[in-house]
């Protein structure tokens, strides 16, 4: 039995001695919580990670299976980027990495080591608002908010890679972000806004 | 370059929580600091129905980091599950670790708590179960030929008037399920402060709902029970129910006496805040030769949890909006193996919606009459054809003439297919939408600072409908004071009370409390003035004129008194009123509701399937409009809401496993940035003078009720085939 | 997610080294970390080797040779692929998104793994997930499956654009084993058939590397079209998907490549239909001619007969557009 799981074993039990309101259980199912002899569980492995997140140095422990976007919402309290499937189907989570859009949650945060991450939390200049910050707001972006973050750095992204020459090739390239609210009219205009500035 | 061409915008300041959306500052429900605090993982049934018959948690538990895990025999006692009959009348619908039941797969029957989320959500795939698993049926069209209809309120007329009409159309019409997938998953941390004392930071169109659910529940008093939701990301009523997630997450933090933090995964979204159920509907409409309409038969089933009922009301918009003397209802429910369906975005009416405007849309065409005109022939402009009260206004007719101008209706074809170039083939199409627009009670409250900046507070949550900004807008206009001195708060429960944000219902209460509280602050302020000024002692609430540093009466500067004064020579720090409002004996006088026209554009590639959309218009009649921009965004947001029921969204279930597939992101498709066009809005914008104070009326459904019709009426013009059933996926277009 | 060591490893022989029973490389992680979060692919060791291959996209006098590294997005902005194989680009601007194109590398497309919704979900039998569990497709929900080369044993579809093109293009694997032995396989062998093993995607030894992907140089740059058509306008996997290209003299057609994504456990060659463009006149009847050699020989399953139809239209079209885009 290793080590981790020897302590979590205890500290469950710990945990167990605190209980105020317990349902009753059967016999046999308390036996099983106690009784337990085979381990096939794996104990989790950690790494040092050393990243610059909108320019300053970090450097934190992360277990290897953390992606990037939950080091930056749970462990870091950089919760601008959204979890909206996890799974890459949505582009809430979008962020940059070297000055390209990536998803973050299919990012492993061991991957970024010596990366430089922008998240939304990176992109104001102090108190000033980057442009396309302002374009969401003046041509309102968005409606709830919550795929906005993702939006704006890809439509930062969008502008960039130079995916603005029509409505058309505006919506194709932002359609990696998806929005239920469905603002996708203003999110297009917001675009079209910085792009012509 | 393209212009956008979408209604002149006067605000260009944006809403009030503009920069805390764009900075990533504003938090989400999961997104509050909250030390110590630990994560928690539903586990879900692996079958459709039976029973738990044991869990194995020995791998589960060996994971590093793991503090417990729940399950119905083994976790704190929830006192409204104490009994069957508790449970039944807490109407919470699944009795959540309370239960060995198996309703459907999916079903949260565990739940792990660890120190972390990596933690706990490897040990919850660890958990194992044995069930004894019993026969189930996820199969709508198949069960709903088992369930008869009954009558859905009341008959108006009689079939027999109109059973020789000599133009009828006589259809089915199936829709599938769809899921809300607001774009924030459900997600709650609780915290117990003390034995009786609860924090919530949640996910929910509704805090009071969420502090009354759980005081009930818990039988604590509910003003022991803070509820956050200072951001919601979206909802589209899937936050108007409390689900089974939230209270897990409660459970939990009991359990292992620290802060829980329980986000759901998106697949978990699919089978645990709801979805609009799978529905069938039959419809007769008959009309004499001039077009006008001279009975509707219309029959609808739903499908529903074999642990809660729900009765999604579909057959109700068909009373609504044209005047015809013979209705007959029915309707039904179709319990399933599936989780509980709930109201989504135009709940009921948008199914019902499509199902009509579809039929009068393939009347016209026996008919030979345009679609627009047979509308105007039959709408119910002047009363309610139901209650026959008169509408307050109703402006639906106004919406259909301004839509057919701006789509250019003339350049439609009356014979389908007559537009042609190469494959793609272009049509039009149009529909129409009403909802009853209600009216909540909802309280306000307004505190002034020395330097006259204002707070105005309620404990409505704003799901991105602009309700915060809105507020500003009305408390400007009512008071005068300029909206950058007026800050709002709201989302959290302490606030003054208000109905959730749902149903077209949230600016319409909150915007009556907002005029309450505003003019209560005039008398307040005059109260005080009327020591320096006897002027103020009878001053009247319209006399009372307020400035960014004082009032005046009458006129501007005129008997001016600065708040600093009014502050000093009182003694005060803050002045604080609050004020209710609600709807009134208006309702016994009139009717109300909101309405649109939808216009649409399309071609189709016949030999691809592939629809295109050009161009949709919606011109909607939501009386006032307190703020042109958000307004026009919910319109053209739920514009995009209908082009994925219409041609996308569907929720997979495999009939014979017994449970959803493709429940993702990925599996389950709504529209993206490229599906839809630049969706063109337009108001009426008359005031309602009767329904509240500021003459809006709600607007959230009426943008989506009427789109999936307009789009289908649109293909069927272009290429000639007429879809019933959504949705129009390119596979229907090429086999139709 | 099942715990795992991580390892960044600076070059392909010590990658190869590395390598253990449970090991598995990582590039760009957009297949392998969501089907690490969903417990499908479980290693014990995770190599990251986005810094031990190349990413260069080099033009040599055959041909192109694409860095097993190089990302997606750099497929669509790279001016020699824009220029002489344009195929490609446009095949991955069908895929995916932006976002996942600049993460995704080449050598990864071609190892990603199907989206048959059933082996997504762990609570269902797939046989290409856990071997002889069953094909829950098979007789399910099979919209999105197979309707040609599949087996009783699995009827899932490849999912990748960028490998329909490369199909269409005849492109070549170079692959690299532990024992630092080069090969390669020609990209019409490198994909499989289910037949009784549906857990392999491919014939990718165990313990080797993709390390570049080459096409040869060809004659169809002016004319080439990749259509794909989905539930959705963007940001969705194929229903069907067709690679067309031709070489033309005057209107005359003096080679043909069709392939296709969404039909098969690999993506699919039409060669019937490119034998019969050879030596036509490229007009819609013989486009539409061949659209309907190419879709003889399907076996469509019970939920997918529209393929037929809808890939005859395609193949039609994309031979069309081939002429205008």
């Amino acid at each position: 039995m290793s080590k981790e799981s020897t302590y979590s074993r205890r500290a469950f039990l710990k945990a167990s001695g605190a209980f105020v309101m317990l349902a009753s259980i059967p016999y046999s199912l308390k036996a099983m919580y106690v009784d337990v002899d085979k381990l096939t569980v794996v104990p989790k492995q950690a790494l040092s990670i050393t990243v610059s997140i909108n320019k300053k140095s970090y450097s934190v422990p992360a277990d290897t299976r953390t992606t990037l976007l939950d080091l930056l919402r749970e462990e870091l309290h950089l919760t601008g980027a959204k979890k909206g499937c996890d799974h890459g189907q949505c582009g809430a989570c979008t962020v940059h990495v070297d000055g390209e859009r990536v998803l973050s949650c299919l990012t492993l945060s061991a991957m970024i080591q010596g990366k430089e991450v922008t998240t939304i939390e990176g992109l104001a200049d102090g108190e000033k608002l980057h442009p396309m910050q302002q374009a969401f707001i003046e041509c309102d972006g968005f409606q709830c908010g919550y795929c906005t973050p993702g939006q704006i750095m890809s439509a930062v992204a969008c502008v960039k890679e130079g995916h603005t020459g029509s409505v058309a090739e505006i919506k194709e390239f932002m359609s990696g972000n998806l929005c239920r609210c469905g603002a996708y009219n203003g999110i297009v205009q917001s675009i079209q806004k910085v792009a012509n500035a | 370059m393209e212009f956008l061409n979408t209604i002149d915008k006067k605000v260009k300041e944006g809403r009030v929580e503009g920069v805390d959306k764009v900075t990533g500052k504003g938090k989400f429900a999961a997104e509050y600091t909250v030390e110590n605090v630990c994560y928690a993982v539903l586990v879900g049934a692996n079958i459709p129905a039976g029973k738990i018959t044991s869990f194995n948690l020995d791998q589960a538990k060996q994971v590093s980091g793991v503090l417990d895990i729940l399950t119905h025999l083994h976790r704190p006692e929830v006192p409204g599950f104490a009994t069957e009959e508790l449970i039944k009348s807490s109407r919470f619908g699944l009795p959540i670790f309370h239960t060995d039941q198996v309703y459907f797969k999916g079903q949260p029957i565990a739940l792990v708590i660890a120190d972390t989320l990596e933690d706990a959500t490897y040990s919850a795939s660890l958990v194992e179960v044995q069930y004894a698993a019993t026969p189930f049926r996820v199969d709508f069209d198949a069960a709903r030929e088992t369930v008869g209809l009954t009558e859905a309120g009341k008959e108006r007329g009689a079939m027999a008037a109109w059973a020789n009409a000599p133009h009828t159309v006589e259809e089915e019409y199936n829709i599938k399920s769809q899921v809300h997938n607001p774009m924030e998953m459900h997600a709650t941390i609780a915290q117990w402060t003390a034995n009786d004392r609860l924090v919530l930071h949640d996910k929910n169109q509704g805090v009071n709902n969420v502090q009354n659910v759980f005081a009930n529940l818990l039988k604590i008093p509910k003003e022991n029970i803070e509820v956050f939701s200072e951001f919601v990301g979206g909802g589209f009523g899937s936050g108007l129910r409390v689900w089974p997630h939230a209270l897990a997450a409660i459970l939990g933090a009991k359990q292992v006496n620290r802060p829980v933090k329980l986000m759901l995964t998106r697949p978990q979204m699919f089978a645990g805040t709801g979805y609009r159920p799978a529905s069938w509907q039959k419809i007769k409409i008959g009309a004499d030769a001039s077009g006008k309409f001279q009975g509707i038969f219309h029959q609808a089933k739903n499908a529903t949890s074999l642990y809660e009922n729900f009765n999604d009301g579909i057959t109700r918009v068909t009373r609504l909006i044209y005047d015809f003397e013979n209705l007959k209802a029915e309707a039904a429910i179709v319990p399933l193996n599936l989780s509980a369906p709930t109201w989504m975005r135009g709940p009921g009416d948008c199914t019902g919606d499509f199902a009509i405007e579809s039929a009068i849309d393939e009347l016209s065409y026996k008919l030979g009459i345009d679609p627009v005109e047979l509308r105007l022939k039959n709408l119910a402009i002047a009363t309610n054809p139901e209650t026959k009260l008169p509408w307050s206004t109703n402006f639906l007719n106004e919406c259909v003439m301004q839509g057919a101008e701006r789509i250019n209706w003339s350049e439609r074809k009356s014979q389908p297919g007559q537009l042609v170039d190469g494959d793609w083939s272009t049509g039009y199409g149009m529909a129409v939408g009403a909802w009853n627009a209600g009216r909540g009670n909802a309280s306000a409250a307004i505190k002034m600072e020395r330097d006259g900046t204002i707070t105005v507070q309620t404990a409505m949550t704003d799901i991105g409908t602009g309700t915060g900004t809105g507020m500003v807008n009305i408390a400007h206009d009512t008071t005068g004071i300029p909206k950058e001195k007026i800050k709002i708060e709201l989302g959290h429960s302490s606030l003054p009370p208000a109905p959730s944000q749902g149903g077209s219902n949230g600016l319409s209460s909150v915007s009556g409390a907002v005029v309450a509280v505003s003019l209560a602050l005039k008398l307040k302020l005059a109260e005080f003035a009327a020591s320096q000024n006897e002027i103020y002692k009878t001053a009247k609430e319209e006399e009372i004129l307020l400035s960014e540093n004082g009032l005046s009466f009458q006129k501007n500067n005129q008997h001016f008194i600065s708040y600093a004064d009014i502050w000093s020579k009182n003694g005060l720090t803050m002045v604080e009123v609050e004020a209710s409002s609600g709807p009134g004996t208006e309702r016994q006088k009139y009717s109300f509701c909101s309405s649109a026209a939808h216009f649409c554009k399309l071609k189709v590639n016949t030999k691809t399937g592939k629809v295109k959309l050009e161009r949709m218009i919606c011109i909607a009649d939501g009386g006032k409009i307190v703020n042109d921009q958000a307004a026009a965004n919910q319109m053209s947001g739920a514009a995009v809401g209908g082009i994925g029921m219409t041609l996308m969204e569907e929720q997979q279930i495999d009939t014979r496993l017994g449970g959803l597939i493709a429940d993702d992101l990925a599996g389950y498709h709504f529209a993206v940035n490229a599906d839809a066009p630049i969706i063109e809005v337009g108001f009426i914008g008359k005031p309602d003078p009767n329904i509240n104070p500021t003459g809006a009326k709600g607007l959230g459904e009426v943008g989506i009720i009427g789109t999936a019709p307009a789009i289908a009426n649109a293909i069927y013009n272009a290429i000639g085939k007429r879809f019933r059933d959504l949705p129009i996926t390119p596979d229907k277009i090429l086999l139709g | 997610m099942r715990p795992f060591s991580f390892t960044k490893i600076d070059n392909a022989a010590n990658a190869l080294a590395a390598k253990k029973e449970k090991s598995q490389f990582i590039a760009g992680g957009t297949n392998l970390v969501d089907l690490m979060k969903k417990n499908i692919a479980q290693p014990e060791q995770v190599l990251d080797v986005t810094t031990a291959l190349s990413s260069e996209i080099e033009d040599f006098t055959k041909g192109i040779r694409i860095g097993a590294m190089a990302r997606n997005s750099a497929l669509t902005t790279n001016a020699i692929v824009l220029e002489k194989y344009p195929l490609v680009s446009k095949a991955v601007l069908a895929g995916a998104s932006p976002q996942i194109r600049n993460m995704a590398s080449t050598a990864g497309n071609l190892l990603q793994r199907t989206r048959c919704p059933y082996f997504y979900d762990v609570t269902t039998a797939c046989n290409k997930r856990k071997p002889n569990s069953g094909c829950s497709a098979l007789e399910g929900e099979n919209r999105m499956s197979a309707v040609i080369g599949y087996s009783e044993q699995c009827v899932a579809v490849h999912p990748s654009d960028l490998c329909v093109a490369l199909a269409a293009l005849d492109a070549k694997v170079n692959i690299e084993n532990s024992k630092n032995k080069k090969s390669v396989i020609s990209f019409g062998d490198f994909h499989r058939l289910p037949g009784n093993e549906p857990n392999r995607d491919n014939n990718l030894p165990e313990n080797a590397l993709i390390t570049s992907v080459e096409i040869p140089s060809n004659g169809f740059q002016k004319h080439s079209a990749y259509l794909k058509i989905r539930d959705r306008d963007s940001y969705a996997f194929a229903l069907v998907s067709v690679a067309a290209a031709l070489e033309l003299q005057g209107t005359r057609i003096v080679a043909a490549r069709l392939a296709s994504g969404g039909v098969a456990h690999k993506p699919w060659r039409w060669y019937d239909a490119e034998a019969f463009l050879k030596g036509k006149e490229a007009t819609a009847a013989n486009f539409s001619e061949a659209a309907n050699i190419a879709v003889q020989d399907l076996k469509p399953l019970a939920h997918n007969g529209f393929k037929k139809e809808m890939l005859q239209g395609a193949i039609a079209t994309a031979l069309q557009q081939c002429l205008t885009v």
